[in-house]
């Protein structure tokens, strides 16, 4: 489904990415952790075809996102990280313009599934910032992709807000293929099913979640602290 | 590409700033030439159309400085580039929109062969509506490739000032090479080649009601190459 072989990404001579591998398959629901600047925003444009590797290949089914990019389009829906939107547009004018380019699905029914029915009017520059993070949701998800990449989809959002997003996101799950980077380690107890954590552009964990309260936090830590000893020797 | 055509269209058409930048274009066109018409006395829209390319130096960038660089510097472009659009459609959708942005100022001026006809009337001169329409053909290509130069050079930079700075600069010197001030400071065969390139002087054949293939392969060649390389840009950034 996905899958990342060796890719690296240079800005200069600095490392952003490095020699990362992974594989993501059908049914999984990956909670992507590392600390800011880790490399998880650029291996997530990376994976959607934004940037392209300074080295290795991404495929998405076999293809790469770059080179066939129309196609892998339609199949990935991607909240990027601050969830640019234009903010002069209404709700419904910038759901209606993605569902005219995705040419599938309601954007009417995925309004109603974020909770934006009562918004559809209103401007997207007065929305408060929990109710722009639905629009980019619902962006991401008109023309029913099959992948999901989200990039801190509940950054900034209050409590309840990231309760509600939180939700949703589960619900997804049953049925799509999720890669949620976050911050928030819990979020990742209460949704992912593998959890893949970076360091300085190198994968330093890949595996099943923990079990257990506080045990993600506890790998995180643990696996991310290794990785710093093991770079400063 | 036709639902981008739709929401560039959108954010100048439900924006103040597109229908200031419009309004202000059609004032200044249409009182330029005008205050001139009962000094020149002639029925004649030549001195408009030679106008034109003057006032498309402020109009052109002052429309297309936000096209490329307002998609930057919001991100915006990142979701672009991940929904099925290729950075052609892109290119072009953001162009065609700006066309017909540019198109509609331009009917604004149609009131100026009206007029003229109707003050004409009097002495028994009219305009010789073909010339008129065939002008208005060549300045739509003048237009279309004065974008063309804008958005391309806007697309180095985030910035809409320094976008709109550029673009001016540009079809400021796209003005200025084949007139007659520059031909008479360089070799004559520096002068051939400036004179072959001038977009004034290939919008002049227009403008005497004449349409020159040569004047057209010229227009959409130039609006071609420089649309082509605004795609190889943007495919290039990221």
């Amino acid at each position: 489904m996905i899958n990342l072989i060796n890719v690296t990404k240079k800005f200069g001579e600095k490392k952003a990415v490095d020699s990362l591998s992974i594989e993501i398959k059908t049914g999984e629901v990956i909670g992507f952790l590392g600390v800011n600047g880790a490399g998880k925003t650029t291996t997530m444009r990376m994976i959607t075809g934004v940037l392209k590797p300074s080295l290795g290949t991404v495929s998405i089914d076999g293809v790469d996102p770059i080179d066939h990019h129309i196609a892998t389009a339609k199949k990935i829906g991607y909240l990027p990280e601050n969830n640019p939107l234009y903010p002069d547009m209404k709700v419904s004018e910038y759901l209606h313009f993605i569902r005219e380019v995705k040419k599938h699905g309601s954007y009417l029914e995925i309004a109603e599934k974020v909770g934006l029915s009562d918004m559809l009017d209103t401007k997207i520059e007065t929305l408060s910032r929990g109710y722009r993070q639905r629009v980019g949701l619902a962006a991401a998800l008109l023309g029913d992709p099959h992948i999901l990449i989200l990039d801190e989809p509940t950054s900034g959002l209050d409590p309840i807000e990231q309760d509600r997003i939180r939700a949703l996101i589960t619900e997804l799950a049953k049925e799509k293929v999720i890669v949620f980077s976050t911050h928030i380690l819990s979020e990742v107890e209460d949704i992912a099913t593998r959890i893949i954590i970076i360091n300085r552009g190198k994968k330093v964990f890949d595996g099943p979640k923990p079990k257990g309260k506080g045990a993600v936090e506890k790998l995180f830590k643990t696996k991310v602290l290794e990785n710093e000893i093991k770079k400063d020797s | 590409m036709k639902a981008l055509i739709k929401k560039e269209l959108g954010h100048y058409l439900n924006n103040p700033f597109g229908y200031i930048v419009i309004i202000l274009f059609a004032v200044f066109a249409n009182f330029m030439f005008m205050k001139d018409v009962f000094v020149v006395g002639q029925v004649s829209m030549r001195q408009f159309f030679a106008l034109l390319p003057w006032i498309a130096m402020i109009f052109v960038p002052a429309i297309t400085m936000r096209a490329l660089t307002e998609e930057r510097r919001t991100n915006t472009m990142e979701i672009l580039h991940t929904i099925p659009l290729t950075a052609a459609q892109i290119v072009m959708g953001k162009f065609i929109a700006l066309v017909i942005v540019a198109m509609i100022a331009l009917i604004l001026t149609l009131g100026l062969p009206v007029s003229l006809n109707v003050l004409g009337a009097g002495s028994g001169s009219s305009l010789y509506l073909p010339e008129v329409l065939i002008a208005y053909v060549g300045v739509v290509l003048f237009f279309a490739m004065a974008i063309s130069v804008s958005l391309f050079l806007s697309g180095g930079t985030n910035n809409q000032v320094v976008a709109f700075l550029l673009g001016a600069l540009a079809l400021f010197f796209l003005n200025v090479i084949g007139t007659d001030m520059i031909n008479s400071l360089v070799p004559r065969a520096v002068e051939d080649v400036l004179t072959l390139l001038s977009p004034a002087n290939q919008l002049d054949s227009f403008i005497k009601g004449v349409l020159d293939i040569r004047s057209i392969f010229y227009f959409i060649s130039t609006t071609a190459i420089m649309l082509f390389l605004t795609i190889m840009d943007i495919e290039k950034r990221s």
